[in-house]
């Protein structure tokens, strides 16, 4: 099962979580200089729009702390107890 | 009502700064300023993208100064931020930071003067006049810029001493004064008041922003951990009577500066006491705050900037003041609300 699919599976009623979690690893990663520009200009148009707690929002949001720091994303999902999205991310 | 200003500094990566002015702008802070200096990320470049993902929050460089950019530059500058945003667009000008200025061997001669006629170069060249101007500083002759700018662009003259108070005053749409404590604010009303009275206008026509160091924490102590580096560049850069004042010795700020300009960070910040953070910053838990920025008020300030560093981690201190402090004021979204 792809990223994609597995960030639909999040409960509706997690995604506010999910979304506020990453985006502080995203800000205070001391690897936050790995962000992809394109990557951050399509996460800065989700934010403007209000869109970050939304399946797209978080499928982006996502691939960035993974980037940037993928311990600490494996170990924010595990707290929300999205186990399998950290499998997938595990398997990636 | 008051205006809640912040400042945001381009040390960091372009898209944290712009995901922190979205933020503002999300939360009701009306004006946003972005610092100039030559070794952090080029101002105009920061609020170019800060414009295109934002549609109401004003903005300018806060301050830029025409010591490494000749005012000619940053007219040109702010009319075409003006362009991407009409009506947003306020030009923040100052002396400049002197320990920075200092690094590549630049002196701000003729303060006065150099300000004086800045003002008149970015204001009628930002608004599409033709120039023809011998000045003590500069001369420009025939200088007009090749497109039309939409609006008028206000300028905020950034001001610590007397004289050049009282000048923010007399040219400016707008006073950002560098100070965090009603002391300092009243004191600088005083020739805030001269320098209207000069020119004639009146007090309300003109914006009074107390451009702060500030820091906001649910704990004390992580708010002045957070504070102190700012404290330490303020202290360096104070004017020696603005230290006086505060009963700092002008050898304890030499030592300061000395200690930043070769990088002894530790040097510098270990030398902060208690009574500068206290002077030099708005800083403390929430409650603190509002005490503190209350006491800006009541003085006369219209602005309240919430300048570097804002707290110890940005985005939860947004918030913070969104949701602490702002309904203690009544502020852009409460009335909006109501």
């Amino acid at each position: 099962m792809t990223l994609e699919e597995n960030v639909r599976k999040i409960p509706s009623s997690a995604l506010e979580a999910t979304s506020e979690k990453l985006i502080d690893i995203v800000l205070n990663s001391p690897n936050a200089n790995k962000m992809p520009s394109g990557l951050a200009k399509t996460i800065l148009y989700y934010w403007q729009r209000d869109q970050l707690a939304t399946e797209i929002g978080l499928q982006r949001l996502l691939e960035a702390s993974v980037l940037v720091d993928p311990e600490k994303t494996a170990s924010v999902l595990r707290e929300l107890g999205l186990h399998e999205l950290v499998a997938v991310l595990e398997e990636s | 009502m008051i205006d809640f200003g912040i400042e945001f500094v381009p040390r960091d990566l372009y898209w944290k700064t712009t995901f922190y002015a979205i933020q503002a702008e999300k939360t009701g802070f009306n004006t946003l300023w972005v610092t100039d200096h030559f070794n952090n990320r080029n101002v105009y470049v920061s609020l170019a993208i800060v414009s295109a993902y934002t549609d109401k929050i004003r903005f300018g460089p806060g301050v830029t100064n025409p010591y490494m950019a000749h005012p000619i530059v940053t007219a040109q500058a702010v009319a075409t931020l003006n362009e991407i945003a009409p009506g947003r667009v306020l030009c923040g000008l100052g002396v400049g930071d002197r320990t920075t200025l200092e690094m590549v061997n630049m002196k701000p001669s003729k303060p006065l003067a150099t300000i004086r006629e800045s003002v008149r170069i970015i204001r009628e060249i930002s608004s599409g006049q033709n120039l023809e101007m011998q000045g003590k500083i500069f001369a420009v002759s025939g200088a007009k810029l090749n497109f039309r700018t939409p609006s008028k662009i206000p300028i905020f003259v950034g001001a610590q001493g007397p004289k050049m108070l009282a000048l923010a005053a007399e040219i400016g749409e707008g006073v950002l004064i560098n100070a965090s404590h009603a002391q300092d604010i009243t004191r600088a009303m005083e020739f805030i008041k001269e320098g209207v009275a000069r020119k004639g206008k009146s007090i309300e026509d003109l914006e009074v922003a107390a451009y702060t160091s500030f820091s906001i924490a649910k704990e004390q102590k992580k708010a002045v951990k957070a504070v102190i580096p700012v404290v330490a560049y303020i202290v360096a850069g104070c004017p020696e009577s603005v230290l006086q004042k505060h009963g700092i010795s002008l050898e304890t700020a030499t030592k300061i500066r000395q200690a930043i300009i070769q990088a002894r960070w530790k040097d510098a910040f270990s030398q902060i006491t208690n009574e500068m953070v206290e002077a030099f910053s708005v800083c403390g838990t929430p409650e603190i705050v509002v005490e503190k920025v209350s006491d800006l008020v009541k003085v006369g300030t219209t602005q309240v900037v919430a300048g570097s560093p804002i707290g110890p981690n940005i985005r939860k201190s947004i918030n913070m003041i969104a949701a602490e402090i702002f309904p203690h004021f009544g502020s852009e979204e409460e009335e909006k609300h109501d």
